[in-house]
């Protein structure tokens, strides 16, 4: 695709793209582009051990197979796994510091950066390509004693709490991606709350992927510990290009005694365009344990980006009346295919979870749900409630369901619901005939459809969500 | 590590060499893998491999030679009935039916039937099977009584696995009501592998039930391939508790309009039982029905599992397919797993799934018990109630009593 074409492309605003230097590794996935990351990083050595331990791993590992949306084989030596904007080099310590474009960039993509816009009361860690850029309210947190940075900086700065947590949720030698992850991330934010301790407010990341044939590997962990409170969000944009790029994450959530942790984010890579050319490889793991005794999890999601989403974000239930929730919104139109769901693991008592769904194809899509619920011998009077609904737009899409179920003893219990419909005419015909035209009905039905998971959403981002949900889904009705 | 057997196709007779090397192959094929276990999809929840390791030192194929030919004739309800001893026809009678109506016959290998399946125990099959049955019912013929088929399985059976095949097609406008009735109480552990292909032609009707007489050592496996046709209709029933292992496999394809299909399952499971009911309903054609209802209750150590997958092809608009399956979970040791699943290509549907599993209410036990009915009473009656449900629909009196009184038997124990 010409820059004209991507130019006249206004369906995706995100679609520009940075003009500013960048520094590079070498081109594919070897040791040396491990250490070079490393290097670069003035990471410890424990840190390097870790990476090409992971590295070995990897070796032996294969890619996995068993995913619904296929995809050509992703050639790992003609990635870079390292690119940052060369102004960041150095580490900037205010914000005048910053390439101003990069500030234009996220002034694009209305991210409060500049912290005259603190009325909006959301610290941000921006993440730019593969490096951080810039943590806004730090001052305020850490009179608090919140950690809130990149990890790059807790590595080297928190070292103790990085080895203690990092891979402790998601082991290095877990599957494929998040083993890839482990070699060779480059950045991603880490927070730490200390103990009985309410975040002030809400913690924000945004992801941006920006320059050509890189992969995007970021590193999340956050620890809640005992009796704190976080929400956490996270967004994430691309410009538009003509090849699919990967992005293979990993987000580590540790919740202690008493804590809770909520995170939600709102995903919208670059999705390709209407023939299904280009577009983001959105291979996450997510992954949360709630390790102490009445601890939370909740997880909310707003999927409308990537050519395809390949992510389950799970709650490992380990203490005892410890709850894990997971909403979320999938939203797939034109060729994008999405397989995303999660996984609730029960292994304490009385613990509790649920998982509320939503589902939306269109165009040429598939849509798929896949989870497990597992209860565990000794997790007694446990419980699960599942449900998860889909809407069709037309019959060259798909929309799919496959739920695991597994119940280990007789005090827990399972409850799974499932429909799939299309949009009911009389709905449509009622919101036409008071003057809302086909688009706007369908998006205040849709709406209607995802309220239950938009609730969970923070109100900024609620808003932002609905927006979102209504442009995705332009030009599918017919 | 692999199951300890030694299958020899020299053990059945009258083959042409042609046959010989056809059957070696699809050992061979078998060979590969061995019996399916775990880490295929398909058998997640019921590693066969690994119950077989631990119940059998050694299997091997029955060389069919039925050593007895006595069997007890079900006297609740007049009947039609065909007999296999160990999968070989013996004996048959249509006394109430009509001449030349019904055509029955020993299953033909020569044109043996291929079905698309990877699955392994289907290669076995086809290397070891001989006996079975080819039944066809004539276009505007309505049988008058039900038919049971008696698949009575020797007491002599000792670590031996029975193969063989059926094939069942009903001709336009006809129907049949067939019971299989599994009969063996022996206490030797032995196998049975059955693949059956059902062809329901045009405003055609078939109710296919399945139960067993008693407990037995028996590990089932049997796969239903069944093809529909415009407005006809296909109903199963599974009782088969007492089965130490039981796997129902059944695919149905409902290929013109107007058809539907349903599959109905009530299990009360004991001991080490293990069963799982496993369904592919294929809506390759628009306004069809397909509605599944899957009960178990699970006691002791036992295992309940349901692999349901509903697929709806772009061209199936206006289908209702429904799927729900529902446990009791009485024990701790006890386990139910469930995967259904929907793959779903068309907007204008109606598809829907439920699935619930837990322990019994024990506000009803309060209930009962509070009103004098003693506590293990208050059990089965709640248990009765769960599980008959399932025979509502039926429509035929005599064989829904029949089914009854066994489902108790089943319930308050043999």
């Amino acid at each position: 695709m010409k820059t004209e074409d991507l130019k006249n492309n206004k369906d995706y605003k995100y679609g520009f793209t940075t003009d500013v230097e960048n520094v590079r590794s070498p081109k594919g996935l070897s040791e040396e582009t491990i250490r070079f990351i490393s290097n670069i990083k003035k990471e410890p050595n424990w840190m390097l051990e870790w990476r090409l331990k992971a590295f070995n791993r990897l070796k032996v590992l294969k890619e996995p197979d068993w995913q619904k949306p296929k995809y050509p084989k992703i050639d790992y030596q003609d990635l870079y796994y390292y690119s940052a904007p060369k102004s960041a080099s150095e580490k900037p310590k205010s914000l005048d510091e910053i390439d101003p474009k990069i500030l234009e960039t996220y002034k694009k993509l209305g991210i409060p950066l500049v912290e005259q816009k603190r009325l909006n009361g959301i610290a941000v860690d921006a993440v730019f390509d593969s490096v951080s850029v810039a943590t806004t309210f730090k001052d305020e947190l850490t009179k608090k004693g919140i950690i809130f940075c990149s990890i790059s900086e807790a590595i080297q700065k928190h070292p103790d709490l990085v080895k203690k947590y990092l891979g402790s949720v998601i082991p290095i030698s877990d599957h494929y991606f998040a083993t890839l992850n482990s070699a060779v991330f480059t950045d991603g934010s880490f927070v730490y709350i200390p103990p009985n301790t309410k975040c002030p407010m809400e913690l924000s990341t945004y992801f941006r992927i920006n320059a050509s044939e890189t992969g995007q590997f970021e590193r999340t962990l956050i620890i809640a510990d005992k009796g704190s409170y976080v929400s956490y969000l996270e967004g994430c944009t691309a410009p538009m290009r003509d090849e699919n790029q990967l992005h293979a994450a990993n987000v580590e959530l540790v919740a202690l005694d008493d804590a809770e942790i909520k995170y939600s984010t709102v995903q919208n890579w670059y999705p390709g365009d209407e023939k299904g050319v280009g577009g983001i490889y959105n291979f996450v793991t997510k992954r949360g344990a709630c390790r102490g005794k009445n601890s939370k999890i909740s997880w909310t999601q707003v999927e409308t980006g990537s050519a395809i989403t390949w992510k389950y974000p799970s709650c490992i239930l380990q203490g005892d009346n410890s709850v894990g929730e997971f909403y979320s919104i999938a939203i797939t139109n034109n060729f994008q295919k999405a397989d995303t769901g999660t996984k609730m693991i029960h292994l304490g008592k009385n613990t509790k979870s649920k998982i509320i769904s939503k589902g939306i194809s269109a165009g040429n899509a598939d849509n798929m749900y896949r989870g497990l619920v597992e209860i565990k011998n000794k997790a007694i009077n446990s419980r699960n409630y599942t449900q998860c609904d889909s809407l069709l737009m037309g019959n060259k899409c798909g929309a799919h369901t496959i739920p695991y179920i597994k119940n280990n003893n007789a005090t827990s219990t399972i409850e799974h619901e499932a429909t799939t419909t299309k949009i009911n005419e009389e709905q449509l015909y009622y919101c036409n005939q008071r003057g809302l035209d086909q688009e706007e009905a369908v998006s205040l039905i849709v709406n209607g459809f995802c309220k239950e998971v938009l609730q969970q959403l923070p109100m900024e981002f609620a808003v932002e969500a609905q927006k979102l949900v209504a442009i995705s889904l332009e030009g599918s009705v017919g | 590590m692999k199951q300890n057997y030694d299958f020899k196709i020299d053990k059945i007779k009258n083959l042409s060499s042609e046959e010989i090397s056809l059957r070696k192959k699809n050992l061979d094929l078998f060979y590969q893998t061995g019996f399916p276990n775990k880490k295929d999809e398909d058998w997640k929840f019921s590693d066969l491999n690994s119950i077989l390791r631990n119940n059998f030192n050694k299997i091997v194929n029955n060389d069919f030679l039925p050593r007895e030919k006595e069997f007890k004739i079900i006297d609740q309800f007049e009947h039609n009935f065909i007999s296999l001893f160990n999968g070989k026809l013996i004996s048959k009678d249509f006394s109430y039916e009509e001449k030349n109506k019904i055509l029955i016959n020993n299953f033909n290998y020569k044109d043996n039937l291929v079905l698309d399946s990877k699955n392994s125990l289907y290669f076995l099959n086809n290397a070891l099977a001989t006996g079975g049955f080819s039944l066809e019912i004539s276009k505007n013929y309505k049988l008058k009584k039900p038919l049971v088929v008696y698949n009575n399985f020797s007491n002599s059976l000792k670590e031996e696995i029975v193969n063989y095949k059926n094939s069942i097609i009903l001709n336009e406008n006809s129907e049949l009501n067939l019971i299989n009735y599994i009969n063996n109480s022996s206490k030797e552990n032995f196998m049975v592998n059955i693949l059956e292909n059902i062809k329901v032609k045009k405003d055609s009707s078939l109710n296919n039930i399945l139960i067993n007489n008693s407990k037995c050592n028996c590990y089932f496996y049997k796969y239903i391939k069944s093809d529909l046709e415009k407005n006809s209709n296909f109903e199963n029933y599974f009782l088969s508790s007492g089965l130490k292992f039981n796997k129902f496999d059944v695919e149905i394809n409902l290929n013109e309009e107007n058809s539907n299909s349903s599959v109905f399952s009530a299990l009360n499971l004991i001991n080490k039982e293990h069963q799982e009911i496993k369904t592919r309903i294929n809506h390759n054609a628009p306004n069809c029905n397909s509605y599944q209802k899957v009960k178990n209750v699970l006691n002791d150590e036992s295992k309940g599992v349901y692999q349901g997958k509903i697929f709806v092809k772009n061209i199936a608009q206006k289908t209702d397919a429904y799927q729900l399956s529902k446990a009791l979970i009485l024990k701790d040791a006890a386990e139910f797993d469930a995967k259904p699943e929907l793959e779903i290509y068309a907007d204008n549907v109606k598809c829907s799934h439920g699935s619930t599993s837990g322990s019994i209410d024990l506000n009803s036990i309060h209930y009962l018990k509070s009103r004098g009915i003693p506590e293990k009473e208050a059990y089965q009656m709640l248990i009765n109630g769960f599980l008959c449900e399932i025979l509502e629909k039926l429509s035929e009196g005599k064989i829904k009593n029949f089914l009854k009184e066994k489902l108790e038997r089943q319930i308050n124990g043999y």
